[in-house]
Protein backbone atom coordinates (compact mmCIF):
# COMPACT_ATOMS: atom_id res chain seq x y z
CA UNK A 1 0.00 0.00 0.00
CA UNK A 2 1.42 3.36 -0.90
CA UNK A 3 2.19 6.04 1.63
CA UNK A 4 -0.42 8.28 0.11
CA UNK A 5 -3.16 5.73 0.57
CA UNK A 6 -2.24 5.12 4.15
CA UNK A 7 -2.25 8.82 4.86
CA UNK A 8 -5.77 9.17 3.46
CA UNK A 9 -6.93 6.22 5.49
CA UNK A 10 -5.55 7.60 8.74
CA UNK A 11 -7.00 11.06 8.05
CA UNK A 12 -10.47 9.74 7.39
CA UNK A 13 -10.34 7.56 10.48
CA UNK A 14 -9.31 10.50 12.60
CA UNK A 15 -12.09 12.61 11.16
CA UNK A 16 -14.63 9.90 11.86
CA UNK A 17 -13.56 9.63 15.48
CA UNK A 18 -13.67 13.37 15.97
CA UNK A 19 -17.19 13.68 14.54
CA UNK A 20 -18.63 10.46 15.92
CA UNK A 21 -17.35 10.60 19.47
CA UNK A 22 -19.93 13.18 20.77
CA UNK A 23 -22.76 11.23 19.20
CA UNK A 24 -21.50 8.03 20.72
CA UNK A 25 -21.22 9.72 24.09
CA UNK A 26 -24.79 11.01 23.79
CA UNK A 27 -26.11 7.53 23.14
CA UNK A 28 -24.63 6.32 26.37
CA UNK A 29 -25.65 9.37 28.46
CA UNK A 30 -26.84 8.41 31.97
CA UNK A 31 -28.96 11.52 32.67
CA UNK A 32 -32.03 12.21 30.53
CA UNK A 33 -31.18 15.85 30.12
CA UNK A 34 -27.60 15.21 29.36
CA UNK A 35 -28.49 13.82 25.95
CA UNK A 36 -30.40 16.95 25.10
CA UNK A 37 -27.81 19.39 26.32
CA UNK A 38 -25.89 19.54 23.05
CA UNK A 39 -29.16 19.85 21.13
CA UNK A 40 -30.43 22.54 23.48
CA UNK A 41 -27.20 24.42 23.05
CA UNK A 42 -27.62 24.25 19.29
CA UNK A 43 -31.24 25.51 19.48
CA UNK A 44 -30.41 28.31 21.88
CA UNK A 45 -32.83 27.26 24.65
CA UNK A 46 -33.16 29.46 27.71
CA UNK A 47 -30.78 28.73 30.44
CA UNK A 48 -33.66 28.95 32.97
CA UNK A 49 -36.45 26.38 32.92
CA UNK A 50 -39.92 27.74 32.17
CA UNK A 51 -42.51 26.95 34.89
CA UNK A 52 -45.30 24.56 33.92
CA UNK A 53 -48.61 26.37 33.51
CA UNK A 54 -51.65 24.39 34.62
CA UNK A 55 -54.94 24.86 32.86
CA UNK A 56 -56.82 27.68 34.46
CA UNK A 57 -59.80 26.86 36.59
CA UNK A 58 -63.04 27.73 34.84
CA UNK A 59 -64.36 29.39 37.97
CA UNK A 60 -67.33 27.06 38.53
CA UNK A 61 -68.22 26.47 42.11
CA UNK A 62 -68.40 22.81 42.93
CA UNK A 63 -67.98 22.77 46.64
CA UNK A 64 -71.14 22.02 48.63
CA UNK A 65 -73.86 22.45 45.98
CA UNK A 66 -75.04 21.97 42.42
CA UNK A 67 -74.21 24.74 39.99
CA UNK A 68 -76.89 25.85 37.56
CA UNK A 69 -75.42 25.46 34.07
CA UNK A 70 -76.34 28.05 31.52
CA UNK A 71 -77.55 27.32 28.02
CA UNK A 72 -75.09 26.70 25.17
CA UNK A 73 -75.54 26.47 21.43
CA UNK A 74 -74.83 22.74 21.64
CA UNK A 75 -77.97 22.32 23.70
CA UNK A 76 -80.16 23.21 20.76
CA UNK A 77 -81.83 20.02 19.61
CA UNK A 78 -79.43 17.81 21.58
CA UNK A 79 -80.71 14.71 23.26
CA UNK A 80 -78.96 13.12 26.21
CA UNK A 81 -80.23 9.66 25.32
CA UNK A 82 -77.85 7.56 23.22
CA UNK A 83 -80.80 6.09 21.37
CA UNK A 84 -81.69 9.57 20.20
CA UNK A 85 -84.99 9.57 22.06
CA UNK A 86 -85.73 12.92 23.61
CA UNK A 87 -88.06 13.35 26.54
CA UNK A 88 -90.69 15.92 25.67
CA UNK A 89 -90.16 19.28 27.33
CA UNK A 90 -92.73 20.07 30.02
CA UNK A 91 -95.54 22.33 28.91
CA UNK A 92 -94.81 25.93 29.73
CA UNK A 93 -97.11 27.12 32.53
CA UNK A 94 -99.48 30.00 31.90
CA UNK A 95 -98.27 33.34 33.21
CA UNK A 96 -99.81 34.86 36.30
CA UNK A 97 -103.20 36.43 35.74
CA UNK A 98 -103.85 34.74 32.40
CA UNK A 99 -105.75 31.81 33.94
CA UNK A 100 -107.15 31.18 37.43
CA UNK A 101 -104.68 29.66 39.91
CA UNK A 102 -104.79 25.88 40.44
CA UNK A 103 -107.37 24.49 42.85
CA UNK A 104 -104.78 23.50 45.44
CA UNK A 105 -106.63 24.64 48.53
CA UNK A 106 -104.39 27.64 49.09
CA UNK A 107 -106.29 30.28 47.17
CA UNK A 108 -109.72 31.50 47.91
CA UNK A 109 -111.81 33.17 45.26
CA UNK A 110 -109.44 32.77 42.34
CA UNK A 111 -108.48 36.43 42.17
CA UNK A 112 -105.50 37.04 39.91
CA UNK A 113 -102.21 37.47 41.69
CA UNK A 114 -100.72 40.95 41.67
CA UNK A 115 -97.00 41.03 41.10
CA UNK A 116 -94.41 43.74 41.14
CA UNK A 117 -90.64 43.67 40.89
CA UNK A 118 -88.98 46.76 42.33
CA UNK B 1 -141.43 44.68 62.24
CA UNK B 2 -138.16 46.23 63.37
CA UNK B 3 -136.89 42.88 64.60
CA UNK B 4 -137.68 41.32 61.26
CA UNK B 5 -135.85 44.07 59.45
CA UNK B 6 -132.81 43.73 61.68
CA UNK B 7 -132.81 39.97 61.23
CA UNK B 8 -133.02 40.36 57.48
CA UNK B 9 -130.21 42.92 57.52
CA UNK B 10 -127.96 40.61 59.57
CA UNK B 11 -128.67 37.71 57.24
CA UNK B 12 -127.95 39.66 54.09
CA UNK B 13 -124.77 41.05 55.63
CA UNK B 14 -123.57 37.58 56.51
CA UNK B 15 -124.36 36.32 53.03
CA UNK B 16 -122.76 39.30 51.32
CA UNK B 17 -119.41 39.15 53.03
CA UNK B 18 -118.50 35.48 53.39
CA UNK B 19 -115.40 35.88 51.20
CA UNK B 20 -114.07 38.63 53.43
CA UNK B 21 -114.53 36.44 56.50
CA UNK B 22 -112.67 33.42 54.96
CA UNK B 23 -109.80 34.95 52.98
CA UNK B 24 -107.54 37.89 52.95
CA UNK B 25 -105.04 39.38 50.55
CA UNK B 26 -101.57 38.45 51.71
CA UNK B 27 -98.54 40.34 50.45
CA UNK B 28 -95.32 38.36 50.06
CA UNK B 29 -92.16 40.39 49.70
CA UNK B 30 -88.76 38.87 48.94
CA UNK B 31 -85.77 41.18 48.76
CA UNK B 32 -82.77 39.66 47.04
CA UNK B 33 -79.18 40.23 48.04
CA UNK B 34 -76.88 42.06 45.69
CA UNK B 35 -75.18 38.83 44.68
CA UNK B 36 -74.06 40.26 41.36
CA UNK B 37 -75.11 37.37 39.11
CA UNK B 38 -77.85 36.55 36.62
CA UNK B 39 -81.53 36.86 37.48
CA UNK B 40 -82.73 34.39 40.10
CA UNK B 41 -85.52 31.87 39.71
CA UNK B 42 -87.70 31.58 42.80
CA UNK B 43 -90.32 28.97 43.71
CA UNK B 44 -92.74 29.73 46.56
CA UNK B 45 -94.74 26.80 47.87
CA UNK B 46 -96.44 25.52 51.00
CA UNK B 47 -96.02 22.38 53.08
CA UNK B 48 -98.21 21.15 55.93
CA UNK B 49 -97.21 20.35 59.52
CA UNK B 50 -95.90 16.96 58.39
CA UNK B 51 -93.73 18.65 55.76
CA UNK B 52 -95.87 17.32 52.92
CA UNK B 53 -96.19 19.47 49.85
CA UNK B 54 -99.58 21.18 49.64
CA UNK B 55 -99.35 23.56 46.69
CA UNK B 56 -97.47 26.31 44.93
CA UNK B 57 -97.94 30.01 45.36
CA UNK B 58 -95.67 31.48 42.70
CA UNK B 59 -92.72 30.71 40.44
CA UNK B 60 -90.56 33.56 39.23
CA UNK B 61 -88.85 32.52 36.00
CA UNK B 62 -90.08 31.48 32.57
CA UNK B 63 -87.77 28.76 31.21
CA UNK B 64 -88.96 25.31 32.20
CA UNK B 65 -85.48 23.83 31.71
CA UNK B 66 -84.32 25.67 34.84
CA UNK B 67 -87.19 24.53 37.05
CA UNK B 68 -85.28 21.42 38.10
CA UNK B 69 -82.78 23.68 39.87
CA UNK B 70 -85.52 24.76 42.26
CA UNK B 71 -84.77 21.45 43.89
CA UNK B 72 -87.24 21.37 46.79
CA UNK B 73 -90.16 22.38 44.59
CA UNK B 74 -89.07 20.09 41.78
CA UNK B 75 -88.70 17.06 44.06
CA UNK B 76 -92.14 17.69 45.54
CA UNK B 77 -93.97 18.21 42.24
CA UNK B 78 -91.89 16.21 39.77
CA UNK B 79 -91.73 19.39 37.75
CA UNK B 80 -95.47 19.30 37.07
CA UNK B 81 -96.09 22.69 35.52
CA UNK B 82 -99.86 22.46 36.08
CA UNK B 83 -99.01 23.23 39.72
CA UNK B 84 -97.98 26.73 38.69
CA UNK B 85 -100.47 27.43 35.91
CA UNK B 86 -101.38 31.07 36.22
CA UNK B 87 -98.70 31.52 38.88
CA UNK B 88 -95.58 32.43 36.94
CA UNK B 89 -93.79 35.62 36.15
CA UNK B 90 -90.36 36.99 35.33
CA UNK B 91 -87.22 36.01 37.17
CA UNK B 92 -85.87 38.51 39.69
CA UNK B 93 -82.65 40.47 39.33
CA UNK B 94 -79.87 40.70 41.85
CA UNK B 95 -80.70 43.28 44.52
CA UNK B 96 -84.34 43.58 43.40
CA UNK B 97 -87.51 42.93 45.40
CA UNK B 98 -90.37 40.66 44.35
CA UNK B 99 -93.79 41.57 45.74
CA UNK B 100 -96.77 39.29 45.22
CA UNK B 101 -100.27 39.81 46.57
CA UNK B 102 -102.39 36.68 46.73
CA UNK B 103 -105.84 35.89 48.06
CA UNK B 104 -104.97 33.13 50.49
CA UNK B 105 -107.34 31.21 52.72
CA UNK B 106 -107.37 32.05 56.41
CA UNK B 107 -107.02 28.36 57.16
CA UNK B 108 -103.38 28.50 56.11
CA UNK B 109 -102.40 30.50 59.14
CA UNK B 110 -101.73 29.14 62.61
CA UNK B 111 -102.27 25.58 61.41
CA UNK B 112 -98.68 24.39 61.05
CA UNK B 113 -98.28 25.33 57.39
CA UNK B 114 -94.91 26.59 56.21
CA UNK B 115 -93.96 28.70 53.24
CA UNK B 116 -90.79 27.66 51.38
CA UNK B 117 -88.77 29.60 48.85
CA UNK B 118 -86.26 27.82 46.62
CA UNK B 119 -83.83 29.96 44.65
CA UNK B 120 -81.30 29.43 41.87
CA UNK B 121 -79.40 31.53 39.36
CA UNK B 122 -77.41 30.61 36.28
CA UNK B 123 -73.77 29.66 36.96
CA UNK B 124 -74.39 29.85 40.68
CA UNK B 125 -75.39 27.33 43.31
CA UNK B 126 -78.91 26.10 43.83
CA UNK B 127 -80.46 27.13 47.12
CA UNK B 128 -83.40 24.95 48.10
CA UNK B 129 -85.24 26.26 51.16
CA UNK B 130 -83.49 29.59 50.92
CA UNK B 131 -86.34 30.71 53.17
CA UNK B 132 -88.65 28.56 55.29
CA UNK B 133 -91.17 30.40 57.46
CA UNK B 134 -94.21 29.20 59.42
CA UNK B 135 -97.44 30.90 58.37
CA UNK B 136 -98.84 32.48 61.52
CA UNK B 137 -100.77 35.65 62.23
CA UNK B 138 -98.14 36.56 64.83
CA UNK B 139 -95.37 36.22 62.27
CA UNK B 140 -96.93 38.63 59.79
CA UNK B 141 -94.68 41.61 59.16
CA UNK B 142 -91.61 39.99 60.76
CA UNK B 143 -88.62 39.90 58.35
CA UNK B 144 -86.92 36.55 57.89
CA UNK B 145 -83.37 36.26 56.60
CA UNK B 146 -82.68 33.93 53.66
CA UNK B 147 -79.77 31.49 53.38
CA UNK B 148 -78.15 32.64 50.14
CA UNK B 149 -80.06 34.70 47.56
CA UNK B 150 -82.75 36.26 49.72
CA UNK B 151 -81.74 39.04 52.01
CA UNK B 152 -85.11 39.42 53.68
CA UNK B 153 -88.61 37.96 53.33
CA UNK B 154 -91.83 39.17 54.91
CA UNK B 155 -95.49 38.40 54.56
CA UNK B 156 -98.17 40.84 55.63
CA UNK B 157 -101.96 40.76 55.88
Amino acid sequence: MSTKTLTVLFASAALTVLLGFPALRALHASEPGEALAPLAALLGADSQQRPVTLAEDDGHETEGGTVVRGESDDDEGACGDDDGNCAPAPAAPAPGGSVPPPQNGLFDNGAAPQVQVK
Amino acid sequence: MLKSLLAALALTTALSFPAVAMAKPVKLSAQLRDYGGNNAYLALYVTDKNNNYVGSLWLAGSRTRYFEHLAGWYNATGGDTSQINGLTGASVGSGRTLEITLDLKDALFDQGYKLHIDAAAENMRESPNDVVVPLTTAGAGTPVKGRRYISSFTYSM
